[in-house]
């Protein structure tokens, strides 16, 4: 599904990513772990489009998208939650919906879509008319994973889900996104700190320090290799 | 006194109509248009043109006005202002009002030299009628026209605001650019065209002002400065609040000059100027 | 940038020229084309400092410009003050009406410092232009002892120093901070950089030395129409020659002033109104493409060469 090859990203001057290989597989959920300034969101960000790669190779199916501008790379089929939610916050909740929406191919679903992302969240059918600004955490992370998924995307990517929330609502938005994922056969790629939880829902696993994969693995043989224990799981642990 | 509030009324209603295109770009996209101004001017000249020429009434010829100046504004942008648009937003603002003001330059002397400085107003048939609702109130029928353009556009703007994808893909790009281009908002197109539209809505105001006042290529500075008045007044990209503030500028202008007299009238704006920045720096 | 011993010695040279010019070669013409040129160094540098080196873009010199020159005309021609009471007195009333705006201006981010430039320079425009709306003469008195050499040297020595004072500032402590301010005006807030004070400092030198400028203009000129001197090319030609010669420079205004000067010389009688769009014109490709000027540009130049 998605294949990056090698490489290379700076922000300014500095260069946050070396030679970085990894690859996400049709209907799993990958997993990219790594302490805080590793580079992890420099790389969802690089996938994204968002940030160029100054060398390397970026294929989603198969075509090359890391010299696409990003709302080209959003209609061929990926979506990003990205970190810090990123809603819209003078919009509503509806609104922010519709504007995962918003590739001509995504509006004709939209309101079957709709349906069912309150399906999967029913809480937030009742915050519907409500400002995005102003929901609390977990439901702000329920909406922009909801809004991620309007657009039923091929590839769906995650940044750092856990940030700011409850340890309860973190256990339940991750069982709805390994529902998802099983229910959808959705290729997921989520990057976190938190190792535990993750390795739990993914299939395999990278790890990544300053800049460089150090490590990678299915995710069961990561939770219980040595390094993984003595690295992470004393932090991360939930 | 009633007399004097309605001709404020109505000169409010055209100051809304010159300030919501300033108002809305920099809301949206951090661009100071300075150019503003002399793109109301180039409308004005449209108007006088289609209706010496083609005999078209001016009202008439707001939507053609508005398609050249739609052009004229995409095709600048496209080669101008959309290069300032990666540079980080301080140092955007201002080269944007370095171009804007550059811009000015070269179109109002473009304009001098293809139309000399001579005044020239649109005078339709209907100029000067009134409407004599009740003794001792005159309502001009062209300040109602005024009016009511005013109120369709504002009319207009909310519902493509709220109710159009494009409208709501704006809003959205103005709150958070990464998160936009996330949803697929190809961001640099929708600048492009909401700046053109913005270049529209000033090609209104300025048929209103050819029809009201009055052309001159050098007007466009003048009109400018009441838009920047009001933009600070009413803070940007809210319409209502643009428009309210319009009003208001133009009814307390009204009442001081029937006091002071129309020597001091810039004075006042520039006051309300002052002081509204005092409040706002405290 | 170093203003290493080699940028004395020519200034130095430069200014024993100008002062010997006159007495050489000085036809009426060439006088009369200097003192504009100085006029416009005056200004230029002037925006320079608060736009270029304090970050604080001005679009409405021409406001200071006017109130130096119209209060200069008032105390001098008609209250009879002595030149060099009427002149910095021009000076400083161009200082009070900056604070007007400035004040309550620089304590906010963002344009509003410059659309209130703007806002100032042209409601006193119109201002001006409904209070005096006929044209203004020396007293006649004053037309007989007409000397326009005297003119020239005033020129100069205020062009001088106002090139003086800007070198000072901005060597020290005072043009750090403004520098500063404008290349990360958080970044010095948080090191405790007094932002408003600074940018203050900036708009009392920028709003001073322009009313000078208007003072010498009024000083100079037989005849002036009170509100032209509000017209927006006041602000204009400055901010184009400063940004053409390279902006946040000692120099640049200088030579964006003689660019400008020498342009509108060889083209103003055959192109007319022309000439004016294709200065627009530049100054937008500097803007956009070139933002240090000529200096940059020939800086860069330099290098490729040398190494």
């Amino acid at each position: 599904m998605l294949e990056v090859e090698q490489i290379d990203v700076y922000r300014g001057d500095t260069q946050i990513l070396w030679s970085v290989s990894l690859a996400a597989e049709d209907g799993k959920i990958t997993a990219l772990l790594g302490s805080n300034a590793a580079g992890k969101t420099t790389l969802l960000m690089t996938i994204s489009g968002l940030i160029k790669p100054w060398r390397g190779r970026i294929c989603l199916e198969g075509q090359q998208i890391d010299k696409q501008p990003v709302h080209k790379i959003v209609e061929l089929g990926m979506s990003m939650v990205p970190e810090g939610r990123r809603l819209f916050p003078e919009m509503s909740v509806f609104e922010n919906l519709e504007l995962g929406a918003f590739t001509r191919k995504a509006r004709e679903t939209k309101d079957r879509m709709i349906e069912e992302v309150f399906e999967i969240f029913p809480i937030l059918k009742t915050r519907k008319v409500q400002m995005a600004g102003t929901l609390s955490g977990g439901e702000q992370q329920m909406v922009a994973i909801a809004r991620a998924l309007m657009s039923q995307p091929k590839l769906l990517l995650i940044d750092e889900l856990s940030l700011g929330l409850a340890p309860l609502i973190m256990q339940h938005i991750s069982e709805t996104i390994k529902q998802i994922n099983m229910t959808k056969g959705l290729a997921i790629f989520i990057v976190e700190q938190n190792v535990f939880m993750t390795l739990e829902m993914a299939d395999y696993g990278y790890i990544l320090e300053n800049g460089r994969i150090v490590g990678e693995g299915e995710a069961k043989k990561l939770l219980q290799s040595e390094e993984v224990k003595n690295a992470y799981l004393g932090i991360g642990e939930v | 006194m009633a007399q004097i509030v309605v001709y404020g009324i109505i000169t409010g209603a055209f100051y809304g109509l010159a300030a919501i295109g300033l108002s809305l770009v920099f809301g949206v996209m951090r661009h100071m248009n300075i150019a503003h101004g002399s793109f109301l001017m180039i409308g004005g000249f449209a108007a006088y043109w289609l209706f010496h020429l083609l005999k078209l009434d001016p009202f008439v010829s707001i939507p053609l006005v508005m398609v050249i100046l739609f052009a004229i504004g995409a095709a600048l942008y496209k080669g101008l202002f959309s290069r300032l648009d990666k540079l980080p937003e301080g140092l955007k603002i201002n080269n944007s009002m370095l171009v804007g003001f550059g811009l000015t330059w070269v179109i109002d002397n473009l304009a001098i030299l293809f139309w000399t400085s001579d005044v020239r107003a649109v005078t339709p048939s209907y100029t000067g009628k009134v409407w004599h609702v009740l003794p001792g109130l005159r309502l001009p029928v062209i300040g109602l026209v005024v009016i009511g353009i005013a109120s369709l556009v504002i009319f207009s703007l909310y519902l493509i605001l709220t109710r159009t994808y494009f409208g709501k893909s704006v809003r959205a790009t103005a709150q958070d650019r990464d998160a936009g281009n996330l949803m697929g908002i190809n961001v640099e197109r929708t600048y492009l065209i909401f700046f053109a539209l913005s270049s529209a809505l000033a090609g209104i105001a300025g048929v209103v002002a050819a029809v009201n006042y009055s052309v001159y290529p050098t007007v466009g500075f003048e009109w400018l400065l009441k838009a920047i008045i009001i933009l600070v007044l009413a803070g940007f990209g809210k319409i209502g609040q643009v428009f309210a503030a319009g009003l208001l500028l133009g009814i307390i202008e009204g009442v001081s000059v029937y006091f002071v007299g129309a020597t001091y009238r810039e004075v006042v704006g520039l006051v309300i100027f002052i002081l509204v920045l005092l409040r706002r720096s405290t | 940038m170093g203003y290493s011993k080699r940028g004395f010695v020519i200034s130095g040279i430069a200014i024993l020229l100008l002062i010997l010019f006159p007495l050489v070669a000085g036809t009426q013409h060439t006088l009369n084309l200097f003192i504009v040129l100085f006029i416009m160094v005056i200004l230029a540098q002037s925006w320079n400092i608060l736009g270029g080196y304090a970050g604080q873009i001005s679009l409405g010199n021409a406001a200071f410009f006017g109130v130096g020159a119209l209060s200069f005309h008032f105390l001098a021609w008609r209250g009879g003050l002595p030149l060099y009471v009427a002149l910095p007195a021009g000076g400083v009333t161009a200082v009070i009406l900056a604070s007007l705006i400035g004040i309550p201006a620089l304590r906010l981010r963002g344009a509003y410092f410059a659309i209130g430039t703007l806002a100032l320079a042209e409601a006193l425009r119109i201002t001006v232009g409904n209070l005096f709306p006929l044209t203004v003469y020396i007293p006649t008195a004053h037309i007989v002892s007409y000397n326009l050499l005297s003119r020239y040297y005033l020129a100069l020595m205020v062009a001088v120093i106002t090139q003086g004072v800007a070198y000072c500032t901005i060597k020290s402590k005072i043009g750090l901070a403004m520098m500063a301010i404008r290349d990360d005006d958080e970044a010095a807030d948080t090191s405790g950089v007094h932002l408003f004070k600074y940018k203050f400092v900036a708009l009392a030198f920028s709003s001073f030395f322009s009313g000078l400028a208007g003072g010498i203009f009024a000083y100079y000129q037989d005849s002036i129409v009170p509100a032209f001197l509000f017209t927006p090319q006041w602000t204009f030609e400055p901010l184009v020659a400063a940004s053409v010669g390279g902006s946040g420079t000692l120099f640049g205004p200088v030579i964006g002033s003689v660019f400008l000067i020498i342009l509108t010389e060889l083209f103003a009688l055959t192109l007319g109104k022309a000439y004016l769009i294709i200065f627009g014109a530049i100054f937008i490709f500097v803007v956009l493409f070139f933002p240090g000027g000529l200096i940059d540009a020939s800086e860069r130049i330099r290098k490729s060469i040398f190494g």
